[in-house]
């Protein structure tokens, strides 16, 4: 390896490949702000550009884009309950709060600080860990990768709010609709009811804007106009995290982080699964638990690093094996096959200055997030004094711009609006909106692997305790349920002693 | 007051453009080419090359690539959108000609007659390869295996894709499609890696798919799927299946104008294409780079091709979807 620093050191330090990677990270950071404009669409529309480049400036290029994009979306997240892009939908549920309380900069600087520090964290793992963790991530079959899944169910008990019930049937809900498409094991259709378009199933940016972008702009309407603003004079946002609050940032930090590198190898997941994992956690290992929802600067923390995470580790199966880690990986998978490079092990021996050159450059692209994140963080913040009547109908223009940009089809719009309708009756209900989001991220993938699994073990069970990762899985399991059992008990009995006195 | 009305301006002004897509294009005549699959999929990514050649080759005639996925919901869209003439190009491929016209044609509001072949982007041979455990090293020692083996595993990228009706035939017409399981995997990288930690016996998959699993030596591969051996790259020497008589197709990616649009403007994009295609520095990176073949064709040689994977699904249907 260290043959190969100094070389590709000399081919990162360019100015060309510092301008490309600031202008990656500006164009990734405003585009994933906006609902529905995700990594991966910015990713694909800025994918020709590169094409006229060599391998190095191109991926970074990219991947400004890339790693940006994994602290955009917490911007709108934050500052209009409305994730940009949908793995910063776990960020959302104690970044808004946190902002209405008046500490709008504060929310921000702690996605930003979380963000980088989970990048680089996971840059190092790339570097330092890559091939040895890519040989242990390839032998993650399906039943392992079932097991995974199981255990990102187990969140739903942590963002079902009151009601653990509710939680459960919006669960339900969301992995119903996620199966609506064509059946992955055999193609048939599926709760299609003729429509040729749904044959596709239902992306997730696109019921996102509706499930959590619109509704939010339906409610707004329910309310009186005195409720509808904000007197951000009287707020003194000053942007300040206390010492007390860094303290606390920590440990959700590294967790997030460890989550997130975890993760984001295992190809087929992504940075959603990464933040909800991450986020469920942090929550059953805080001695503040009851601040989670409530604007937990924890809670801010342990998504945004997660999600960041995700980045430098999707990229370890990439170059070491040839298999993205995620989508938006894939795409820039593109970037180097055009220059001619075919990512594996073998790129190392051949062409290792540019390999390690990539690896260096992500550990750089986080840093100019971090400082472009400074720079923008007191505009980013301004947005909250925007008065409604002008917000309002910006953001109800990106939503529907956003839900068309996916797949260029105004049935995507439809779609948004019908997500819109029954976030608000489900509102209406009391029924939480993230457990659905919840069984969409989660649900084809279960459903899949699990299905896959029965049918190499002809059917079998065991094929779920067959080798020593599905016990660790397992084992991750018994821990998180028996950690929610011992909340839900201690809250229990905390509700009746107060009911006593 | 100014302000606001400059941010709503704003606003507008960038959602029209996302929504027409109107942000980037180039002057003179320029023609749209739709991928409809996915944008990091091997078809996308030789299409934008060709497009970023065009403009060296062409000065009438500029092409823009995109990607929207979707299969045969994107082609619908565009058949719909298109009239002879309008400057728009498509891709379909065997997938949608033979195997979804074949197994599922509610799907598809288009027929073959509604287009007008212009050329064909590549050819790919795809290879059927082995969990190195079992070394299974060509076609004689797959025969000895599938006479002695219950049940057969065979990795895919889809359930009822290129891939499967591939192994379909293969096996099926070794007597052996009663044993054979085929394993639906969401993309060929996860059936390549299946194969390699031993989850399934076999894969089928591009040559370039399978190439890292080899490097790492947790495959080996045992035939290609096409009439002979295969000439050059890292699996030169590999027998075709062809040489044994079963049944094989290859890969390839159709460039189709809309039905009626004027010869002239066809023939000139074909020689566009051709001309790009040409290129040593396409042929090559192409090679290299995804293990692709240049193979132009005529209209004759698509029908065949078309006609060609359709008797192979009708044939093996039962196996891939059976009742």
């Amino acid at each position: 390896m260290l043959q190969h620093i100094v070389p590709a050191s000399g081919l990162l330090f360019t100015l060309q490949n510092i301008l490309w990677i600031n202008i990656g990270v500006f164009i990734g950071a405003v585009f994933a702000a906006i609902p529905g404009l995700t990594v991966i669409l910015c990713v694909i529309l800025f994918l020709p550009v590169t094409y006229s480049m060599s391998a190095i400036p191109g991926m970074m290029f990219l991947l400004g884009i890339y790693c940006a994009g994994g602290y955009g979306g917490s911007v709108s997240a934050i500052l209009i309950n409305t994730p940009g892009t949908p793995h910063a939908a776990a960020t959302m549920l104690d970044g808004h709060p946190l902002s209405k309380m008046g500490r709008t900069k504060a929310a921000l600087k702690i996605a930003l600080y979380a963000s980088t520090f989970g990048g680089i964290f996971s840059a190092l793992a790339l570097l330092f860990l890559g091939p040895q963790v890519a040989k242990l991530a390839a032998q993650l079959g399906t039943a392992e990768c079932f097991m995974v899944c199981v255990f990102g169910l187990t969140i739903i008990a942590g963002v079902s709010g009151k009601s653990m019930v509710r939680g459960i049937i919006a669960a339900c809900l969301g992995l119903l609709i996620s199966c609506i498409g064509s059946d992955p094991m055999t193609s048939y259709d599926r709760f299609t009811f003729g429509i040729n378009r749904l044959y596709l199933g239902l992306d997730l940016a696109v019921c996102l804007i509706g499930l959590f972008a619109l509704v939010e702009i339906v409610s707004r309407a329910e309310q009186k106009p005195g409720e509808l603003h904000m007197d951000t004079a009287k707020m003194h946002d000053n942007g300040v995290i206390t010492k007390d609050e860094y303290k606390r940032l920590a440990r959700p930090t590294i967790l997030g982080s460890l989550i997130g590198v975890m993760v984001g190898i295992i190809p087929g997941t992504g940075a959603s699964e990464a933040s909800w994992f991450s986020y469920s956690q942090a929550k059953n290992m805080s001695r503040h638990k009851e601040e989670f929802g409530k604007g937990s600067v924890e809670g801010i923390a342990a998504a945004e690093s997660a999600n960041n995470a995700v980045t430098g580790a999707t990229l370890i199966p990439l170059l070491t094996l040839g298999i993205p880690g995620d989508g938006t990986v894939a795409i820039m998978l593109s970037a180097l096959m055009i220059n001619g490079l075919n990512p594996g092990l073998s790129l190392f021996t051949t062409q290792g200055d540019i390999m390690y050159a990539i690896m260096l450059g992500l550990i750089l692209v986080n840093l100019f997030m971090l400082i472009q994140g400074k720079l923008l963080t007191p505009i980013f913040a301004k947005v909250v004094s925007i008065p409604q009547e002008i917000l309002t109908p910006i953001i109800v223009i990106f939503c529907f711009a956003g839900a068309y940009s996916v797949n260029k089809n105004y049935f995507d719009v439809g779609v948004a609006l019908v997500f819109c309708v029954l976030a608000w009756v489900l509102r209406k209900l009391d029924m939480p909106p993230v457990p659905i989001l919840l069984g969409l991220v989660l649900g084809k993938m279960t459903e899949t692997n699990f299905r896959r699994a029965l049918l190499i073990s002809d059917g079998s069970p065991k094929i779920f305790f067959s080798s020593v990762y599905c016990w660790i899985f397992i084992g991750l399991i018994v821990l998180a349920v028996g950690t929610i059992l011992r909340g839900k008990l201690k809250d229990r009995k905390a509700a009746a002693a107060k009911e006593e006195t | 007051m100014k302000k606001r009305r400059i941010c709503l301006c704003l606003a507008v002004v960038m959602a029209f453009c996302l929504m027409t897509g109107t942000v980037g294009l180039a002057a003179g005549e320029t023609w749209t080419v739709t991928c409809p699959w996915a944008p990091d999929g091997v078809a996308s990514l030789v299409s934008q090359k060709a497009a970023s050649l065009s403009t060296e080759y062409s000065e009438d005639i500029t092409l823009v690539a995109e990607a929207i996925k979707g299969d045969a919901a994107t082609v619908n869209t565009w058949v719909l959108d298109n009239e002879a003439d309008d400057p728009s190009l498509v891709f379909v491929g065997e997938g949608l000609l033979s195997i979804t016209a074949t197994m599922d044609p509610a799907k598809m509001q288009f027929g073959y007659e509604d287009f007008e072949f212009v050329e064909n982007l590549y050819s790919s041979v795809f290879v059927l390869s082995a969990d190195a455990k079992l070394e299974i090293e060509n076609v004689e020692d797959l025969q000895a295996y599938v006479a002695e083996a219950d049940q057969i595993t065979v990795a895919t990228n889809g359930a009822t894709g290129s891939e499967a009706f591939l192994a379909a035939a293969l096996f099926g017409s070794m007597d052996a499609g009663d044993a054979l399981k085929l394993v639906p995997y969401q993309s060929a990288a996860e059936a390549a890696q299946a194969v390699t930690r031993g989850e399934t016996d076999f894969a089928v998959s591009h040559q370039s798919q399978i190439l890292e699993a080899y490097n790492q030596e947790g495959v080996t591969v045992v035939c290609a799927f096409d009439e002979g051996p295969i000439e050059n790259g890292p699996f030169a020497g590999v027998e075709g299946v062809g040489e044994y008589g079963y049944p094989f197709f290859r890969n390839r990616c159709f460039i189709m104008a809309r039905a009626g649009t004027d010869e002239a403007k066809v023939a000139e994009l074909k020689a566009l294409y051709d001309e790009i295609l040409a290129d040593e520095e396409v042929v090559d990176w192409l090679h290299d780079t995804m293990l692709l073949e240049v193979d132009t064709m005529e209209v004759e040689d698509v029908e065949d091709h078309v006609a060609n994977v359709k008797d192979i699904v009708e044939q093996y249907i039962d196996i891939v979807q059976p009742e």
